[in-house]
């Protein structure tokens, strides 16, 4: 994918809970969605094809909420997306009331700094 | 004793022949026959300029339409009686309008192709045996991306020296009265001659001469304005194509004819000034004839300097940011700041919220080598345009590069907030302030290659560095065990003063990339190197994004460095341009 982070502006509304969390299990992984053909005159190694990463449910254990209520541990699911999880990635998490998580990189879209300022307002 | 032939322009031509002990060749058998065919529809002229473009069945039918009694018998004369000598193919041709039952003609002893029949059962012909057939539907491609010479290989010819039933498909497919070019390509590469017709035997010809509009520019110049196709080496409609310019201010109409190229000839002038608003209609000489329904409208730019029009038709949006029903979810909005503001500098590029990563990366990475390159590739036209140049190989004059020269203004594709989607500056997102180089030559990019859609499902970074600089973009690749050449490279690259990028790899390993700090996917521009005190040869790179980078870089400006041996586990290329 490689397309920039979405604007946060656009996706923190949409998060009922933001959370510092870490991956503990990955408890399914969907199909991988298929590869878009080559365009013309692209190599394999071309970079930001429309490429993803099959769909995910993991368990995250939560350290710290900035955002919504308390909560010790989360199952949620991580989209068709351009990036996978594994146990132990951590990092915050932006996760909607369908509780998928949010934001095209999931733990590596948007660092605390940002985030902390931003929910502040 | 001269043949008494009774038709006075043919009997005048015969004599000619006769006189310079010349023979009858295909020209002159076309020549003489054209005299017959003037009762066809066309005038004697026009029918020995119209011939020629025909297909043999094509020339056969309007030959006989126009032709006389008296004319049919002037021609067994010529035939059976006749003192100049006929080639056997102009024999074969005499015989088969006298309806002699000649055999088809036989494969061309020179090889060239020649096309027999009408396209009802697609193009068929001969040529030199193994011969592949190349084809391009002029009528057809104006208004996407093609050159005319984009062929696509349509048969190959048999054994027999012939083809048979070859079609164009896709948006190429071939319509009642459509220009297609056609050639043979030899075994050894090199080509024959073009041959290009007017299909037939398809039906109604429905399909009018599309127009490239937005290839169109109106410059005034010394009180008159200069038409001009703003990309040359791409259609503006089909060969000979009419195109009525209609001044909305004057009412004056100007109708231009475009040259086999389907482009302008040079010095084509309309009355007016700037500011005057043209619409434009066209004909293929059977549809829209009345020029009854325009194509578009054209403003001259430069108005009294109030605003700068809107000329130019700006590159489709990524079908990303179509709504469900095909439409735009972002307009446009007029930028209007500075080209540049302190020179060109590598935190300039900043990629949008589109998948080109290849272009801000390898942008950048020029920018940081060599920013002089992009300061004379951009051209401010000082009425609100700009004019990008890039480089094209030309296979034609042996793969040398060739300039492409792509007009843009500032309207930029905004997100709600009036920031843009796209392209943008670092620092200032301004409308009336953000620096526009970068954003101005990412559009012209988008324009060149036909959208941004063209433009946003990825490509590699070496390929743009080809296309800014016009010198050989290459790739190398990177893996874990080969660092000391790739260390070797990034060095001898930087030090010679060229761009690198690298570039990661794709989603199928993901996994390896979450917290790493670094993206999948993802094209970046290799900018620095160095051997630290204990002797780690370190890599420094640059995020396009303009931020995120692993943890541990300082600020968070998408600069950063990495150890060539997690550069060579997360990395699968370097992409470069040789001096």
């Amino acid at each position: 994918m490689a397309k920039p982070p979405e604007p946060l502006s656009e996706v923190l509304p949409l998060a009922v809970w933001v959370v510092d969390a870490e991956v503990v299990e990955v408890i399914s992984t969907g199909p991988q969605p298929p590869e878009p053909p080559l365009r013309d005159k692209q190599r394999p190694d071309a970079t930001s094809r429309n490429l993803n990463a099959p769909a995910q449910k993991v368990k995250l254990k939560v350290n710290r909420v900035l955002k919504g209520d308390a909560v010790k541990e989360l199952v949620v699911d991580k989209p068709i997306a351009g990036y996978a999880l594994k146990a132990g990635n951590h990092g915050p998490f932006l996760i909607d009331k369908a509780k998928t998580i949010l934001g095209r990189y999931g733990p590596d879209t948007y660092n605390f700094g940002k985030l902390e300022a931003a929910i502040k307002g | 004793m001269p043949l008494p032939i009774s038709d006075r322009r043919l009997s005048q031509l015969y004599r000619s022949l006769e006189a310079s002990n010349g023979k009858i060749d295909d020209a002159q058998a076309l020549k003489l026959l054209a005299e017959v065919a003037d009762r066809s529809g066309w005038s004697a002229a026009s029918a020995q300029r119209g011939l020629p473009t025909l297909s043999r069945d094509q020339q056969l039918a309007a030959i006989k339409r126009g032709m006389t009694a008296n004319e049919k018998a002037d021609l067994v004369k010529i035939l059976d009686q006749g003192t100049v000598r006929l080639d056997p193919s102009a024999r074969s041709m005499f015989e088969a309008v006298l309806d002699r039952q000649a055999p088809p003609p036989p494969p061309p002893p020179d090889g060239n192709l020649r096309v027999t029949g009408d396209q009802a059962n697609g193009l068929s012909g001969f040529a030199k045996p193994g011969d592949k057939i190349e084809a391009i539907n002029l009528s057809a491609a104006p208004t996407g991306r093609l050159h005319t010479d984009d062929t696509t290989v349509i048969a190959t010819v048999g054994a027999d020296g012939k083809f048979t039933a070859a079609k164009l498909t896709g948006d190429q497919a071939i319509k009642e009265g459509d220009i297609i070019r056609m050639r043979a390509r030899h075994a050894d590469g090199t080509t024959g001659d073009w041959v290009t017709l007017r299909a037939t035997g398809l039906g109604r010809d429905t399909r009018n001469a599309e127009v490239a509009i937005f290839r169109i520019g109106l410059t005034e110049n010394a009180g008159q304005i200069d038409v001009s196709n703003i990309n040359a080496s791409r259609q503006v409609s089909e060969p000979g194509a009419k195109l009525q310019f209609t001044n909305v201010r004057t009412g004056e109409k100007t109708v231009v004819t475009l040259n086999a190229e389907g482009t302008f000839d040079p010095g084509v002038k309309l009355n007016g000034k700037a500011g005057d608003t043209f619409n434009v209609a066209s004909t293929d000489g059977t549809n829209n004839s009345d020029f009854s329904v325009q194509v578009g409208k054209l403003q001259v730019p430069g108005a009294d300097g109030s605003g700068v029009p809107d000329i130019i038709k700006d590159p489709a949006l990524h079908k990303d940011e179509l709504d469900s029903n095909g439409n735009p979810r972002f307009s446009t909005r007029r930028f209007t700041g500075p080209l540049f503001k302190d020179g060109v500098s590598l935190e300039d590029p900043v990629q949008g919220q589109i998948g080109d990563c290849y272009f801000p990366s390898a942008v950048a990475a020029i920018a940081y080598q060599n920013a002089q390159a992009l300061q004379d590739a951009i051209e401010d036209n000082g009425d609100g345009t700009y004019t990008v140049t890039f480089k094209e190989r030309d296979w034609r004059n042996g793969g040398t590069f060739r300039d492409v020269k792509i007009k843009v203004d500032g309207d930029l594709y905004v997100r709600s907030w009036g920031g843009p989607l796209y392209g943008s500056s670092g620092g200032d997102k301004g409308e009336r302030t953000m620096e526009l180089w970068f954003p101005v030559l990412e559009k012209a990019y988008a324009q060149w290659k036909g959208s941004f859609n063209a433009i946003g499902d990825g490509g590699h970074s070496d390929v743009v560095m080809q296309e800014i600089l016009g010198r050989n973009g290459t790739s190398m690749s990177v893996r874990e065990g080969n660092e000391a050449a790739v260390f070797a490279q990034i060095k001898r690259s930087l030090d010679a003063k060229q761009p690198v990028s690298a570039g990661t790899y794709g989603e199928s390993q993901s996994a390896r990339y979450t917290n790493s700090g670094v993206y999948a996917n993802h094209s970046y521009s290799v900018i620095g190197y160095r051997t630290a005190d204990d002797g780690t040869m370190m890599v420094k790179l640059r995020n396009p994004w303009g931020e995120s980078e692993p943890a541990g870089n300082g600020s968070n400006d998408g600069i950063f460095e990495l150890d060539i041996k997690t550069f060579n586990k997360l990395y699968q290329n370097l992409m470069y341009t040789t001096p």
